[in-house]
């Protein structure tokens, strides 16, 4: 005789309760009072053991919420036949009812719908999330001039990127194009330029003045070929390299101009560590050749081709670029006669060195071509005063005009 | 690999740790005996006996303060709160002791105890056995909070709490002990501090706890019917807060709802928004929506208690709102 198996009552006001799990599977061999399944109630969640022994014919809910009183399985002798409802939570049961009620609760609007409008302005105010703020500064792109199709007419990112690939009107400040503007190319900022940017903006913020001089390069030329014929094998000193090391001897004995300017202090440098100013594919680096002053033309040439030849292809280190006490910029090269560099702070100046022209000038009285040479150098006025630079700017002229005075 | 359910994967935790280590005990209110309210130390009391599995009378200012003690004595005790409305009761001790000792001694003493507790609402145990209470607790400098959704990192989770120098509020939900998964033989740690993410997208970044997390996944799935990719995270460790991992995902996304079931009004999700707002303001494309319970006491009737705390419909719904959509 099977005997069924139902959900006891396990507490007062307990009418439902969920099997976990069972202990036993189907065919099981079970004795009266060995555990059967786990049941979870409102408190407890406790093994149930079996009230008959025999074998465990049939499972009939194997998981999930059963009323009391509801048969779940059949115990009985092996072979019988049993036959068990299916449905565990039967039509109105109180188990029956409160799922329903559940999803009842479940389902029910709670949350109020925000409604999407068109308008996206109000007293000029743009609403505009912050990403699609960002990508509208980036690009240049007006955003009054964008239709937000966000909540509440809300400029999104989507709606600025719409913008961006149709060419809606790019921002005043930033550019007024002539030119159709799906021919205007961006290019997002390297880490170099933004760093180009904020040095040199950090630049502007100094009270600066610059000094001119124009230099007869006659000696320095002459003395140039001389080192270039001892020099063959090695480097090839430029005029460059000769003005690296007039600058180290002039700054040696002009310290107020080989100096740092850090703010509640002015750092004056034993030794000439001159960065020079080399251009690169996109940007610009400044490596800096330590000691000038103690070394030979022949030594800077070299240091200098090592230096550059890194920075051109892209191998400096850190190291190269720490430590500059004083920068040289030479444009000369392009044929620019003069121009007026922006200081490398927190240096407290820098040379600005154009091409070596031949020009009339009067020598005793005579008007004579000469090479000369124009050198303009911009001075942090908080670190140096307009005497002091003048005085350095006029021994390096010195020393290029008689470069036996560096001596 | 074995499958646990969520119940097993903590009494595999709290039973290894035993077996290795003499140290750890765990204490509460029936749990020797009966197993716990909810059954997860069943059978722990015949493996370990009563010096191990203790009983301990029903006032939770005491097991807190004796737990406390031990473990300021070179213990790593696990004492069960039964609910987590009870640690209301515990609160002096934890907060006021557990949390503070170690600071107060200039590092002499260490608290390494583990508080397990289980809480949430979906079988109507009404308005006093319901709560999520998290939020009084990572509010609390000194104390690491944890709340797992898994059975893998249920286990992995409460091993490294056992094994934390500082107090940990370890909080369980009641409605996924059922919950089963395979989980690897070996037990592997799961280091504090560390979110997971569960299932990644592009649009929106779904930053979930508890039975959030499930919730979450079912609207994933729902959302990506209608085209939106939606990324779910679980910080699973609520304090110490793995800020790197959710500011990475919405920086990614730009969208974010933060969901948990404890009321909404100055959660947990409160301050991850506040985080995410900091840290990603410039990439949010929309405001950051929270869904959590009303603010109200949980109801006892079952259609009031579902109408009351958060679901997948609710999830879905706020990721609808940060995509710009009204849903259907």
């Amino acid at each position: 005789m099977a005997t069924e198996i139902k959900l006891p009552r396990l507490g007062q006001g307990m009418e439902s309760g969920t099997i976990v799990k069972w202990l036993k599977s189907e065919g099981d061999e079970v004795e009266k009072g060995e555990a059967l399944y786990e049941l979870d109630t409102d408190k407890v969640t406790q093994e149930v053991e079996a009230d008959a022994s025999g074998v465990l014919l049939k499972i009939a809910v194997a998981e999930g919420e059963v009323p009391v009183g509801k048969t779940i399985a059949v115990i009985g002798e092996q072979g019988e036949s049993v036959e068990v409802a299916d449905d565990a939570q039967e039509e109105g049961s109180p188990a029956r009812a409160r799922e329903e009620d559940r999803a009842r609760g479940r389902e029910a609007p709670s949350e109020q719908v925000t409604e999407i409008k068109q308008p996206s302005t109000t007293n000029g105010r743009i609403k505009a999330s912050p990403l699609a703020r960002r990508i509208a500064r980036e690009r240049g792109i007006d955003l009054s001039n964008v239709a937000g199709t966000g909540p509440d007419g809300r400029v999104v990112a989507e709606d600025v990127e719409r913008a961006a690939a149709t060419g809606a009107p790019v921002a005043p400040p930033v550019s007024a194009p002539t030119a159709p503007p799906q021919e205007v190319e961006l290019e997002q900022l390297s880490s170099m330029r933004k760093t180009i940017a904020r040095r040199l903006t950090e630049a502007w913020q100094a009270p600066v003045f610059q000094l001119g001089i124009s230099v007869d390069m006659g000696r320095t030329l002459e003395v140039r070929k001389r080192l270039v014929e001892l020099n063959a094998d090695s480097a090839k000193p430029t005029v460059s390299d000769l003005l690296t090391k007039v600058c180290a001897m002039a700054l040696m004995r002009h310290r107020a101009v080989n100096a740092l300017y850090k703010g509640d202090a002015i750092e004056l440098y034993p030794t000439a560590n001159i960065g020079i100013a080399v251009a690169i594919p996109n940007g610009l680096v400044v490596p800096v050749i330590e000691g000038c002053e103690r070394k030979t033309i022949a030594e800077i040439a070299s240091a200098r081709v090592e230096l550059v030849d890194r920075a051109r292809s892209g191998r400096l280190q850190q190291g190269d670029l720490d430590g500059g006490t004083f920068t040289i910029s030479n444009l000369g090269m392009f044929g620019i006669e003069r121009f007026i560099a922006v200081l490398n702070p927190p240096q407290a100046a820098i040379l600005a060195v154009g091409s070596t022209e031949e020009k009339p000038v009067v020598v005793d009285g005579q008007v004579v071509v000469r090479p000369r040479l124009e050198l303009t150098l911009t001075c942090d006025h908080r670190a140096i005063d307009g005497a002091t630079g003048a005085q350095f700017l006029g021994d390096v002229k010195a020393f290029l005009e008689e470069p036996g005075l560096a001596l | 690999m074995p499958e646990l359910s969520y119940r097993e994967a903590v009494r595999d935790a709290l039973s290894r740790a035993m077996r290795e280590d003499d140290d750890v005990f765990i204490m509460g209110e029936d749990i020797a005996e009966m197993g716990g309210s909810m059954g997860v130390t069943q059978g722990m009391l015949d493996e370990f006996g009563p010096e191990r599995v203790r009983n301990t009378p029903i006032s939770e200012m005491a097991l807190a303060g004796t737990a406390i003690g031990a473990a300021m004595q070179g213990m790593r005790p696990v004492a069960e709160i039964m609910y987590e409305d009870f640690l209301t009761l515990a609160t002096e001790q934890i907060v006021n002791q557990a949390a503070k000792h170690r600071y107060m001694s200039g590092g002499q003493l260490s608290v390494p105890v583990t508080f397990r507790t289980q809480g949430g609402a979906g079988w109507s145990p009404g308005a006093q056995h319901a709560q999520q209470l998290e939020a009084w607790f990572v509010h609390i400098p000194g104390l690491k909070v944890v709340f797992a959704s898994t059975p893998s990192d249920v286990r992995g989770l409460l091993w490294s709490s056992i094994y934390d120098d500082n107090p940990v509020v370890f909080f369980e939900h009641r409605t996924l002990y059922g919950l089963k998964e395979d989980v690897p033989d070996e037990l592997e740690p799961i280091p504090l501090g560390q979110a997971r993410v569960h299932r990644e997208g592009d649009d929106v970044t779904v930053i979930a706890t508890g039975r959030l997390v499930h919730e979450a996944l079912s609207a994933a799935q729902e959302a990506e019917g209608e085209g939106i990719s939606v990324e779910v995270v679980d910080p699973r460790t609520l304090q110490p807060l793995d800020e790197e991992t959710l500011v990475d995902s919405v920086k990614k996304t730009s969208r974010c709802v933060v969901a948990h079931e404890a009321v909404t009004r100055m959660g947990f999700g409160a301050e991850v928004a506040s985080v995410i707002q900091y840290s990603a303001f410039d990439w949010l494309d929309a405001p950051i929506e929270r869904v959590g319970a009303k603010f109200a006491p949980l109801p006892f009737a079952p259609v009031m208690e579902e109408f009351v705390v958060p679901h997948a419909n609710d999830v879905l719904a706020a990721i609808r709102r940060t995509v710009g959509r009204n849903g259907n």
